[in-house]
């Protein structure tokens, strides 16, 4: 293995997961996910020597990102466009060994919930909100991701988290008073 | 949330602020920040407590690993006699990644693989681009000199349209970073690429089946060939045997 290999290996592969969440959120398919991470990973390998810089993450997320971008606007999806994936079979993954059944239940359909409306959100919206909340990354890596100004993404983030909110009332009202 | 320090203040729950004290200082005499973070916070808990956090599986790492094994095209070492495959073994994460590397290094050598894949590439970008021959012509008067100042082969060239195996051209390409010559034929409404380059010490793979397409190798003593289509394997056979006549 040679040394290029081994510091993409080093610094690059362990944001594998980041890249495949991100990828599977803009492209709310994991079929697709897959294909992208798979190609965005090559590309970034090739590209490797042009990397300046000590953090991989936010310049491995960008070449997801427009990896994913590029596939979309290729099939001509509109990324706002549900792809509506089998559905969600991921709610129990979620839910720790918790004993009270009632319990699992009511966080299973949490987590499904929250999944909806986060993947129905416009993508400039999502991508912020899955880099700041579960990539804990700063603006400046959100900013050098996504190829927007901080302070395109500080706005972004408000506005995300302001429909997200608005989205959870809506549904914890129609949920209170419709079937379960 | 009309408040203009709206934005300070999710700077400051995002960590991004450095004004601590003054910010707190304000949320406790803005109503409307207040509000803003327990929403944060509480969204920010849902999220990080409930929604999905999608992983690549094996799967999906294994492929990874086998694309950046190819794409190192510098070192001919097998993978696993270097220190780093086990640094990466060890690493965890990679463990499996790697060891499903290290089966495929043993099971297919990387020589024949490289042929392959250099094969495979050349076979559709000569159908992708506007440049499947360079020379034209069903004459094998015309297409071997042709080759002559610009391969370092000389290929057995003949039209075989009697058997359904029609020249249409030759093309200058590579093979392995090694200049080829390249006979195009045309069988049906397939065509086939046949690959000819000065043979060195690389093990061929003989038969190879890759994505659909067909490969097939063989040396004829200081000529190595290689052909490649989505025929199937009989016609690469049948031809084969008629370019080595």
């Amino acid at each position: 293995m040679d040394d290029r290999r081994r510091r993409f290996e080093t610094q690059a592969l362990p944001h594998l997961d980041a890249a495949y969440n991100l990828a599977r959120w803009l492209t709310r398919s994991s079929a697709e996910a897959d294909d992208i991470v798979q190609d965005a990973m090559l590309r970034a390998f090739r590209a490797f020597d042009t990397f300046r810089g000590n953090d991989v993450k936010p310049w491995l997320l960008a070449i997801v990102r427009n990896c994913c971008l590029t596939r979309l606007r290729d099939r001509r999806t509109k990324l706002d466009m549900p792809l509506p994936e089998t559905e969600s079979d991921h709610g129990d993954a979620f839910v720790a060994m918790d004993a009270d059944p009632e319990t699992v239940v009511a966080a299973a359909d949490e987590a499904r919930q929250l999944d909806r409306i986060i993947a129905e959100m416009p993508a400039e919206y999502r991508e912020v909100l899955v880099l700041r909340e579960m990539e804990d990354m700063s603006y400046r890596d959100i900013a050098a991701a996504t190829g927007a100004p901080i302070g395109t993404v500080m706005s972004r983030l408000a506005r995300a988290r302001a429909l997200l909110k608005d989205r959870w009332l809506a549904h914890a009202q129609g949920g209170s008073n419709g079937v379960s | 949330m009309a408040c203009p320090e709206s934005l300070r203040v999710q700077a400051y729950l995002d960590g991004e602020s450095s004004g601590a004290a003054e910010i707190e200082r304000h949320i406790q005499a803005c109503e409307d920040c207040a509000r803003l973070r327990d929403d944060i916070l509480a969204l920010r808990a849902s999220i990080r407590s409930s929604a999905p956090y999608y992983r690549a599986d094996a799967a999906l790492s294994r492929r990874i690993a086998r694309d950046l094994a190819r794409a190192e095209r510098t070192s001919r070492w097998p993978q696993w006699l270097l220190p780093g495959f086990w640094a990466g073994a060890v690493s965890g994460a990679f463990a499996s990644a790697c060891a499903a590397a290290l089966v495929f290094v043993l099971l297919l050598p990387p020589s024949s693989d490289r042929f392959a894949d250099d094969l495979l590439d050349a076979h559709l970008r000569s159908l992708a681009g506007p440049h499947l021959v360079d020379v034209a012509s069903s004459n094998h008067h015309t297409v071997k000199p042709w080759f002559a100042g610009r391969t370092d082969v000389s290929p057995v060239v003949e039209d075989h349209a009697a058997h359904g195996y029609v020249l249409i051209g030759g093309r200058e390409d590579f093979v392995d970073g090694r200049r080829a010559a390249v006979l195009v034929y045309r069988h049906g409404l397939h065509v086939i690429n046949v690959f000819a380059w000065r043979a060195g010490d690389e093990r061929l793979p003989g038969v190879m089946s890759r994505n659909g397409y067909k490969m097939i190798f063989w040396k004829d003593g200081d000529v190595a060939y290689g052909a490649v289509s989505d025929t199937g394997l009989n016609e690469l056979t049948e031809l084969e045997s008629l370019i080595k006549k």
